[in-house]
């Protein structure tokens, strides 16, 4: 098992530059998502990683090798593509078997690993179809097949489900979960898809602009994001963000959303408090509880319900708090009057805060 | 469930509406889509005019037609014609050289534009690429008349090719035009350099349909430049190969018959005579038009039987076909 690392990674296309300075460290073994919105730098990480995209600057490393002037080929990593791209003219065992042959593996020896690799897969039924022939999800596992029959030191995975419906892409994410733990091969995987990145990554870089805002485990991107960006941005539906500005003191501060409406918060660290500069409440939607008219609980706001969505075991509720827009997701099946006014409250501790400006978190004293 | 049960359970209801008749169905059509049909209708009307109606002329193949009592005027004669054609050596030479000619230029000159593009498509400067296009496609908006003065004057006992074999030690010029032994190579070799670069202008776009992931999935894989082309672009563009294929063998038997009237001579017929120019001497010159048209029309019937035989080889053998 070997490990990627990436030190001060630039790409630039021409006078522009749309990586700037990536580091990252891959471990052995590790499997690392890169996530973040289109145009963020992620998949052309992911192809200058696998050298397909030339690096600008900084330096890439696959084991101890630095790889930057190294070709594409004597990398020794496999690459899924977003597309598959499956050669159509040929069959699904030629397809694995491709990089094979191109390596001068002899024709047995290819059989066996094609075999060994489809057999992993439960592609044994298709090897003699063409791509043309095959359903969407037996394609991607026919590209994986590819990618898995070299025993290659690293795996990239290029968006490898988005050409899916949900509902497969569901079952491929747990194959590919579940053959990560079985060769438990370095992989770096690329997605927009934030539930694919919290369910398969051991860690995750967040990526905006070229830059990474956070690498760390789903549970500390999840639960201690470091910005507004990363918070909005994991979670789905994603944090509820809503401005307004600090007020009390650092030991008992508050936010004020309004005039109506302050909340009072966990006593903050004496660096994150300024009385009156702009902040940003962030609140899960599902740590949001409605108040019900007979609850003996005050609600800490009040909001203005736009519409219910009914998702069965639970409800997505679309409100108004403070003239901005949250989502609130209520347990079972609630129903609201159109426009109506309902109470709301939450745990202080459960909630984050952010800067105004900037979007930097704000944190909250230690408690014991 | 079988489509067949599927079938048996389907009855008609009081709320399914009366099928439609054919030829309802084609008012319906036009009616939605007139719009598509308007601008159908001047090649349809082109082919009507010009393709299909002159057709019913074919019938002078099997009449003795004279120009006095018109078409329809002259009297049946049956397959004489035909016979007159069968028992001429000439037309048979005709026959010999025009499947002579064809054969080698679908040897030499329909794979020249496949070639030529890949090799347009490994230019990585901009720059020079299209510089390099450009070039190629040019001969081909060059008269034909002009491209044959060209030779012409290339290949003279004072031309520029003489010139240089007689530089290079060569005893005596050759009128290389003179010479039947060269008329095939240099009159498929001026074509391939004429129409190589603007026919790869079809493969150069079957070329670009190509996705791009397959290069970069085969570059990881570890294919080189060459293993890719011929790995990847050729089988990519195979079905767009076959169907060039099948149009050129349905015209095998059309060999430019105005290049060769322009570079051939009575000394050359021997090898430059073919069923087009033939017909051409025997109808404009010999005002045999009826046995020129019987030529015609066997030349037709055999385009067509080529044509269908490649269309279905091609069928069987790569799923691509024109029909």
């Amino acid at each position: 098992m070997t490990n990627v690392t990436l030190q001060k990674v630039v790409k630039r296309y021409g006078a522009v530059e749309v990586v700037h300075g990536v580091d990252l460290e891959v471990k052995a073994g590790e499997f690392v998502v890169l996530v973040g919105p289109s145009g963020c730098g992620k998949s052309t990480i992911l192809r200058m990683i696998a050298g397909l995209e030339e690096v600008s600057g900084g330096r890439i490393s696959i084991g101890d090798r630095v790889v930057n002037r190294v070709a594409p080929k004597d990398r020794d990593v496999a690459m899924v593509f977003q597309n598959y791209a499956l050669y159509p003219h040929l069959s699904v065992e030629q397809n694995i078997g491709f990089g094979l042959k191109l390596r001068g593996y002899n024709k047995d020896d290819r059989h066996k690993l094609v075999q060994d690799a489809a057999d992993i897969l439960g592609l044994t039924d298709y090897l003699d179809r063409r791509p043309a022939d095959l359903s969407g999800g037996q394609r991607q596992r026919v590209a994986m097949g590819r990618a898995i029959v070299r025993d290659p030191s690293v795996f990239l995975f290029d968006e490898p489900l988005s050409n899916l419906d949900a509902k497969l892409r569901n079952k491929m994410r747990a194959e590919i979960k579940r053959l990560h733990s079985r060769l438990g091969t370095t992989s770096v995987y690329v997605t927009h898809d934030q539930v694919e990145a919290m369910t398969l990554a051991d860690r995750i870089a967040i990526l905006r602009d070229g830059e990474i805002e956070q690498v760390g485990t789903p549970i500390e991107i999840f639960t201690n994001p470091v910005n507004a960006f990363v918070a909005g941005f994991m979670g789905s539906p994603p944090m509820n963000l809503i401005p307004g500005h600090l007020a009390g003191t650092a030991k008992a501060p508050a936010i004020v959303l309004d005039e109506e409406t302050s909340i009072a918060l966990p006593a903050l660290k004496e660096d994150s408090f300024a009385a009156q500069i702009g902040a940003q409440l962030g609140l899960r939607p599902e740590i949001i509880q409605l108040v019900a008219a007979g609850d003996t609980e005050a609600p800490l706001a009040y909001i203005d319900v736009d519409l219910v969505e009914p998702l069965g075991m639970e409800s997505l509720v679309h409100a108004r708090l403070c003239g901005h827009e949250i989502v609130i997701k209520a347990p079972g099946v609630v129903s609201f009057d159109t426009n109506a006014r309902a109470g709301i409250t939450f745990a202080p501790q459960d909630c984050h805060l952010f800067d105004g400006d900037k979007g930097a978190r704000l944190d909250f004293e230690a408690t014991s | 469930m079988s489509s067949a049960e599927h079938l048996k359970r389907h009855t008609v209801t009081e709320f399914d509406l009366p099928p439609l008749t054919v030829g309802q169905r084609f008012v319906e059509s036009i009616k939605r889509n007139w719009q598509i049909y308007l601008l159908l209708a001047p090649m349809v009307i082109y082919f009507l005019v010009f393709a299909y109606r002159p057709m019913l002329g074919l019938v002078i193949a099997f009449k003795d037609f004279s120009l006095f009592k018109g078409i329809w005027g002259s009297p049946w004669v049956g397959l004489e014609h035909f016979h007159t054609l069968f028992d001429d050596p000439y037309f048979w030479r005709a026959v010999k050289n025009t499947v002579i000619v064809s054969g080698f230029s679908l040897i030499f000159a329909f794979p020249a534009p496949i070639i030529l593009a890949l090799m347009f498509n490994e230019i990585r400067h901009q720059g020079f690429k299209r510089v390099a296009q450009t070039i190629a496609y040019l001969p081909h908006f060059i008269s034909i008349v002009i491209v044959a003065g060209i030779v012409v004057n290339f290949f003279a006992p004072s031309g520029i090719v003489n010139l240089i074999l007689t530089k290079l030690g060569m005893a005596e010029p050759t009128y290389f035009l003179t010479k039947p032994e060269w008329f095939r190579t240099i009159f498929i070799g001026s074509n391939i350099w004429k129409e190589a670069g603007f026919e790869s202008i079809i493969y150069l776009a079957a070329i670009t349909g190509v996705s791009p992931s397959l290069y970069e999935s085969a570059k990881v894989d570890g294919a080189t430049r060459f293993q890719m082309m011929y790995l990847i672009t050729l089988p990519c563009i195979l079905p767009t190969i076959l169907i060039m294929l099948i149009i050129r063998i349905g015209n095998l038997l059309e060999v430019s018959f105005e290049y060769v009237i322009l570079l051939y001579q009575p000394a050359t017929y021997e090898t430059a005579d073919v069923i087009t120019t033939w017909i051409y001497r025997q109808g404009l010159q010999n005002s045999n038009y009826d046995v020129a048209t019987a030529a015609g029309v066997f030349n037709a019937v055999v385009a067509f039987v080529l044509v269908i035989t490649a269309n279905q080889l091609s069928k069987r053998l790569s799923k691509t076909s024109l029909w």
